[in-house]
Parts: C-alpha cells; structure tokens; sequence
C-alpha cells in the first residue's frame, strides 16, 4: 500500500514538476460577456505560444436538494440529459473553446482527451476534456462542481498550479466594507488565490499595461514577472508609474521608475513603453491614469480581512475603483 | 513604535516589556493558527447561538413557563438558521433532537418517537414515489399531449404547459412534475433558437409556466407539497381529541383538502398565464418549427410499453387509496404502498431511489414537527400568538378579513425567506394558537398558512419548482421578483376571495 502511495505521490509530483515549467492560464467562464473578453486576452497572451495550457473553468454549485423540496436536482439534471440537452456549464464552455479554436483546426489538428471524477451527490461529477496540439499546447475544458464558485476556483488552483487566473470582474465602486465583509466571487478570488489574478472589466485589447512600482524589492520581483508576462504577447507595451505623496518625493519616485526602466532593459532586454511619476493619492492617481490601458498591473497589498476594512490596501482599493481591468500579482 | 509593534507607551505602562513581547507574539502565533474566515463564513450561526443564550438569561415573562421559553428559544434559534444556512440545514434537525434532551429534559426515546408520524411518512413515501415516477420517462409523451392540445401558438403552448404541469403537480408533488417537465420546457427553447439571448423571453415565459403552474398547483391536494401533510399533522395532534366527537372536523382527509383548496388552485391557472405574457413579451408567437422537431422525438419512442401501463396502473392506485382510504390507514401509508408498488414491478432501482431522495429532507420535516408538538404542549405558541393578536389588534387586523390578510402575509413573508415546508412547520403552531386566541376557525386558518406558503415567487429558494428550472441556467435571480410579486399579489387576492366567499360554503 505504501509503495503504492508512494508511487503515486511520484506521479502526482512529475506532474506538477512538468506544469511549472509550462505557463498555465486559469479562466473562468460563467457565461458572461466579461469572462470570454478575458479568454480572448489570454488567447491573445497565449495561444500561439508552444508553453501554453490555457485552462476554461465552470463551476457549478452543488445540488441543493432541500431547496427542491427533497428531491434531488440531480434527478431533474439526469432527466435532461436523458433528453440530450447539455447543461449550462458545459454549453458555456463550448462557445469559450469556439473562441480559442476554429471547429476545422479543432477535428484536424488537435486530440482529445476525456476524464471524469465522481462527485457525491451529483450525476455528473468533475468532467474534464483535455485537447492537446502536437506544439505542445492543451486547452483543458473543465465542469467542475462546488459549493460555490469561489471555493470552486481556488480548489482547482490547488490541482494546478498557475501562473494567472482570469475571471471577469462586477461592477466598480462598491464601497471597501461591502467588498470585504460580502466579497463578490471575483474577489474573493482575488484575495485568496496565491497566484496572480487578472480582474476583467471593459477590457479592450492592445492597450497596454500600466505597472504600478513603489521601489519595494517585492515591487521589481512583480515588475519583473509582469515583463514576462507583456512579453507574451505579439505587441508588448508596458508603462510603469510611481506615485508621489507630494512634491517633495517626486526626485525619488522618479528614480524609482528609471531604476525599473534599467533594470528591465539589462535584465530582460524589455524597453519600456513610457514611464510616469505622479503626485497624489496613490489610489486616485493610479485609477486615474490607467484609464488608458488595458490592464492596470499592481503589487498584491498581502493584507488581512480586518487591515483591509481599516486601511484598505492600495491594490484592493484600485481593484475596486478602476474603470477597467486590473491584474493583482503575486 | 517600539518592540514588535508595540507603542512606546504601553511599554512604560509598569509591565516588563518583555513579558508584554512574549504575550502579544503568543496572540500574533494564535491568530495564524485560527482560521478568522471560518467565524465569519459561519457567523449566522454563532450569532444564532448568542440570540438563544441570552434568550435563556432572560427572566420568564410572568405567563410563560421555563419549558415554554426554552422551546421558544430553540425555535427563534431553528428559524434563524434556517433562513440564513451557515450549516447544512438537516444540522438544524439534529440540534433539534439534542436540545429536546438536553435542555428540555425529555426523555430520549420519547423525543426519538415523536419524530415519524403519519406526515412524515407521508413525505417520505411521496419521495420516492417522485424519483419512481420521474424515471418512468413519460415526459415526452406528456409534452406531445400538451401540444397536441394547444397547437403551435406559443401563448396556448404557455397555458398548456401550466394548466398540465398544475394537474400533476396537485397529485404526485411540484418538485416531480418540475424534474419531468424541465427538458420539455428547455426542448423547446432550444429547438427554437441556438442562441439564448435570442430567446431570452420565451425562455422565461416557458420556465415559468412550468414552475409557477407548479407552485400554485401545489396546494391542491395534501399529495401536493410537504408543507400540506405538516398542516394536517398539526391539526390532529393539537385539536383532535379521541373522546370528543365533535373534534374529528380537524381529521382532514383527502377529498376534504382537495374541496377547500383544488378550485383555488384551477382559479389562479389562466392568471399565471396571464401575468408571465405581460412581464416577459416572448419573442417568438408561434413555436411550430420547434413542434415539428419533438414529434419526431416522440415517435422514435415508439407507443407506451406493458412497463409504463403499469407505471400508470400503480400512480391510479395510489391516487384511489388516498382518496378512498387515507382516512383508515393514512395517508403515509398509501404513499410508501405505492413507492413499494413500483420497486416490486421493477420499475426503479432503489439505488435511484436512495440517491434521488435527499433524506435530510425527511429529517428536517420530522424535527420541525417535533419542535411544533413541543411549542403547543409548552405553551409557547400560545403565549406567542396571544402577545401577537395584541400587535395585530390596534390595525384592525385582530379578527375576520384582517388577521387572515395579516397570516398570508406574514407566512408569504416568511416562506419566501426559507423552504416552503420548514415555514408551515415554524408557524403551523402559532398560527393555529392564532386562531383560537381570536375565537377564528383554526381549519381556516391552517388552510391560509397552508396555501400561502406557496407564495415563494420572489426567490431561487422560495419554492421547490423554481429551485429546479432555475437549474437550467436560462433564468437569472432578477427574474424572479420581475415576475414574482405580481404572482403574489394574484394569488393572495384570490385566496382571500376564495376564504371569504367559497370556504363558508363547504361550512367552517
């Protein structure tokens, strides 16, 4: 029995071993406009690329039978499929690989690999469809189901791991005690996934990032990461911003943002679209100035539930004030 | 700031710093062991508990005895968590059963029999019978006979669609006809369209049909929903008196419910129509391409096999025994016949059976009922309803037109909040002792309870036929209450028309 689980814990760490040296996109779908805006943002960062898996997921909730009045929904679930219908996740997912492959180059040049999990009380359980590309490259289309969809996500996180999770973002401004006592599952996501998170919301391609440094030698690693990332995609643009809590501290922000510039031109070959020292509040300001970009890249504030209802944290602030998208790294 | 984030000032304070060091790290050590997020996830139900204790510290109001405050408390503690679900909801049920002992002092055996009677067995077997019936497949066969009748016009098709799901609903439970009728419903929808915003309308206006033809169905007959046979126990354990004669009026069978609720339920039928129309303008009026593509579905079946006759011989059978015998042998009884009826023939798996039947369902039920029992012999109810006719009396509302007015609304509140079945059981007692403090029919009143807690239009939860459509992913939350308290109003106007005007006919 030990040998076994032995090997098994082998097989469990070859895998993983394998996964970190691929670059694996997480995105969520759940049948929104936003979540197949952010697919197509990680087709773009990946599709062409031979170290690419991009990951669809669907979390469905579990079966609540005590709301359909004892009778489990996996009987009217079953029914349907009796019927030849599909269930919504997986329709959902469909429409999200149309959007990474053509239905032609799909029958001709990719295989497809299907596994399914049991799950208690639930007909369908886990289902997974695994399409490989003989580049290397997978699209896995994954049916999963959870409690919630939040639980769902950081779950499949754990059977990972990636580099960045995608999920399409509510609405802006919702005040900071609401977004922490009674979290939204995009942020919920992004306060508890231990990888980066990509925040979709209006997102419109080609518009570059904007990074936010500080100076912190946490803030060059997340500079450094967001270059690769940039670099990922057909046309790089990245820009970065330092902001200045008066005027005093300008000549220090602006050596922060040349030291940036530098440092990716000798460490990474990666000229920087433009850099930016701003003076201000640093939330307002960075809201303010990544409304002409695509994505708003920020540090994670790494703080807790209770210094985020007292002190908010600058990258949760921006999460939730920004106009458009907005990627926390870790 | 000084040692570890401490303030200088705390650390002139007289305490040795570093004795102040160590303790603050042991509090920063325990804090990363504790999951915080776990309380908060979970924090209905440590409030649900500090309600209940200090519910307890307080002193008895002068009419109430121990006992009563604390079944009282349980319940307000039991209806806290059933409307917010920090725990799994049959975890209410089993803190039921421990607090009966444990609090009350009862002993264990008697509070393990006063959980199966009569109305849970009742919701057991019609369970099982909703999973057998569901697995005959005869939906297509039902969908082609709607159809057949309406024609392609999607309004007709609308009302078919109710005015069917309605007929079996009233008889073998909502949350079946809602299982069978659901891919007949999304068929349709997608025979017509591939896209769903291009159907979005009509994808509503279909569900719909099918859960809210359901819902209203639902009150038809005591088979109709758990929330009915709960009622019928409750009038039996607390007005029936086996040496008083004049007490078998609260033995209500069958035939007796199906009098005082069916015609409302056939009232309400066109107006659900109606209303659906209204609110969600369908963008398709005629539905023939999709008619055409389920008849060739139909006729690949082929015509009924000697399994499904029997399937309809065993459903007629167990129809017959509750109205004819449920008065005998109960009607928990004919139910649980009838699930035996199709496992003997072969008809379903009992593995079908065990896993399509949420048991905890059962549980649930039976400790609600339990606790009701509890809140009559304790006097809780009474005492509660008492201080509750004094609230209701300065409105008007504390006799005739005007309380039962205050009892749907007050049950609508409340079914909408929580199922549909654990509402009747939380109230059932109040409501009943409602009636009797203000010299009103409890049967009318139980009746009002009854039938309003199928009034749960406005949520996902409210009612066990929207649960299941809305697990089509074609309806959002918002629809709901678009629709919803349109439906609520309809249906209550109609039930107090009906309460004022028909009931008094059938003589209460």
């Amino acid at each position: 029995m030990s040998r076994e689980e032995d090997r098994y814990r082998q097989e469990l760490e070859d895998i993983y071993a394998a996964r970190r040296e691929r670059f694996r996109v997480l995105v969520c779908i759940d049948g929104s406009d936003e979540s197949y805006l952010g697919l197509k943002y990680a087709s773009r960062m990946g599709a062409h690329r031979a170290d690419c898996d991009i990951i669809l997921l669907y979390v469905r909730p579990i079966d609540q039978g005590l709301h359909s009045g004892g009778l489990q929904v996996r009987v009217a679930r079953e029914n349907m499929l009796s019927w030849g219908l599909e269930l919504p996740g997986i329709r959902r997912l469909r429409k999200g690989l149309e959007v990474l492959v053509g239905e032609d180059e799909l029958k001709e040049e990719w295989t497809a690999e299907t596994t399914t999990t049991t799950v208690d009380g639930d007909p369908l359980g886990d289902n997974k469809i695994e399409y490989r590309h003989p580049s290397g490259r997978t699209i896995v289309l994954k049916l999963k189901v959870a409690p919630d969809a939040a639980s769902g996500i950081l779950d499949q996180y754990e059977l990972g791991p990636y580099n960045l999770i995608i999920i399409g973002s509510g609405r802006r401004g919702r005040s900071r005690l609401r977004a922490t006592l009674t979290p939204s599952v995009s942020e919920k996501v992004a306060y508890h996934a231990p990888c980066s998170v990509l925040l979709v919301r209006d997102l419109v391609a080609g518009q570059g990032h904007l990074i936010c440094v500080d100076g912190s030698d946490f803030s060059k690693d997340v500079v450094m990461q967001e270059a690769m990332i940039a670099q990922r995609f057909p046309d790089p643009k990245l820009s970065a911003v330092c902001v200045a809590k008066d005027d005093e501290g300008v000549p220090e922000a602006e050596r922060i943002v040349n030291e940036i510039r530098d440092m990716l031109k000798s460490e990474l070959n990666f000229d920087l679209r433009g850099t930016y020292v701003r003076v201000g509040d640093p939330v307002e300001q960075i809201v303010d100035a990544g409304k002409d970009y695509s994505v708003i890249v920020l540090g994670d504030s790494g703080k807790g539930t209770m210094s985020r209802i007292l002190g908010g944290g600058v990258s949760t602030d921006v999460m939730r004030l920004a106009h458009n998208s907005v990627m926390i790294m870790r | 700031m000084g040692l570890n984030g401490l303030s200088p000032k705390a650390i002139t304070q007289g305490i040795d710093p570093r004795a102040m060091k160590t303790g603050v790290r042991r509090v920063v050590r325990a804090g990363r062991q504790l999951n915080f997020y776990y309380f908060w996830e979970k924090r209905w139900f440590f409030i649900a508990m500090a309600v209940g204790f200090g519910m307890l510290q307080l002193p008895l109001p002068g009419d109430l005895s121990r006992e009563g405050m604390i079944v009282l408390t349980m319940s307000v503690v039991a209806t806290i968590l059933f409307i917010t679900e920090p725990v799994p909801l049959p975890t209410v049920a089993l803190m039921i059963v421990v607090g009966q002992v444990i609090l009350l002092g009862l002993d264990s055996t008697n509070v393990a029999k006063s959980l199966m009677t009569d109305s849970v067995l009742f919701i057991m077997g019609s369970l099982m019978l909703a999973v057998a019936v569901v697995k005959q497949k005869l939906d297509k066969r039902i969908a082609w006979l709607i159809v057949r009748l309406t024609g392609t016009k999607t309004s007709y098709i609308c009302f078919g669609i109710s005015a069917v799901s309605g007929l079996l609903a009233s008889f073998i439970g909502e949350h079946t006809v809602a299982a069978m009728m659901l891919p007949v419903g999304i068929t349709l929808i997608t025979l017509t369209s591939d896209d769903p915003k291009a159907v979005r309308n009509l994808a509503a206006v279909l569900l719909f049909s099918i859960s809210y033809g359901c819902s209203v169905a639902g009150i038809g007959t005591p088979s109709g929903g758990a929330r009915n046979a709960i009622m019928i126990g409750y009038w039996k354990e607390f007005f029936f008196d086996p040496t008083d004669p004049e007490s078998r009026k609260f033995l209500i069978d069958y035939v007796h419910w199906m009098a005082y609720a069916y015609p409302l339920f056939l009232v309400q039928l066109p107006f659900v129509t109606m209303i659906l129309l209204f609110t969600f303008r369908p963008e398709y009026r005629n539905l023939s391409r999709a008619i055409v593509k389920l008849r060739a579905e139909v006729d690949m079946q082929g015509g009924l096999k000697p399994g499904d006759w029997i399937a309809i011989l065993i459903f007629f059978l167990v129809l017959a025994g509750w109205i004819t015998a449920s008065g005998e042998i109960g009607m928990g009884t004919v139910a649980i016949f009838g699930a035996v009826g199709f496992l003997v023939a072969g008809l379903v798996k009992w593995e079908d059976i065990n896993s399509g039947v949420n048991w905890g369902v059962v549980l649930l039920y039976a400790a609600a009922i339990s606790l009701g029992v509890q809140m009559k012999d304790t006097g809780a109810a009474h005492w509660v309803s008492e201080h509750f006719l004094d609230v209701l009396k300065p409105f008007g509302a504390g006799e005739g037109i005007g309380l039962w007015a205050a009892v749907s609304g007050l049950t609508t509140f409340v079914t909408n909040t929580m199922s549909n079945g654990a509402a009747v059981a939380v109230l059932g007692p109040i409501v009943l002792n409602l009636a009797t403090a203000a010299q009103e029919s409890p049967i009318v009143i139980g009746y009002i309870t009854a039938v309003s807690s199928a009034f749960a239009y406005l949520t996902v939860v409210g009612t066990p036929a929207c649960t299941i459509v809305y697990a089509s992913g074609y309806l959002k939350t918002t629809d709901f209450l678009k629709v919803g308290w349109k439906m609520c109003i309809m249906s209550i106007i109609v039930m107090i028309l009906g309460a004022y005007f028909y009931w008094p006919i059938l003589g209460t």
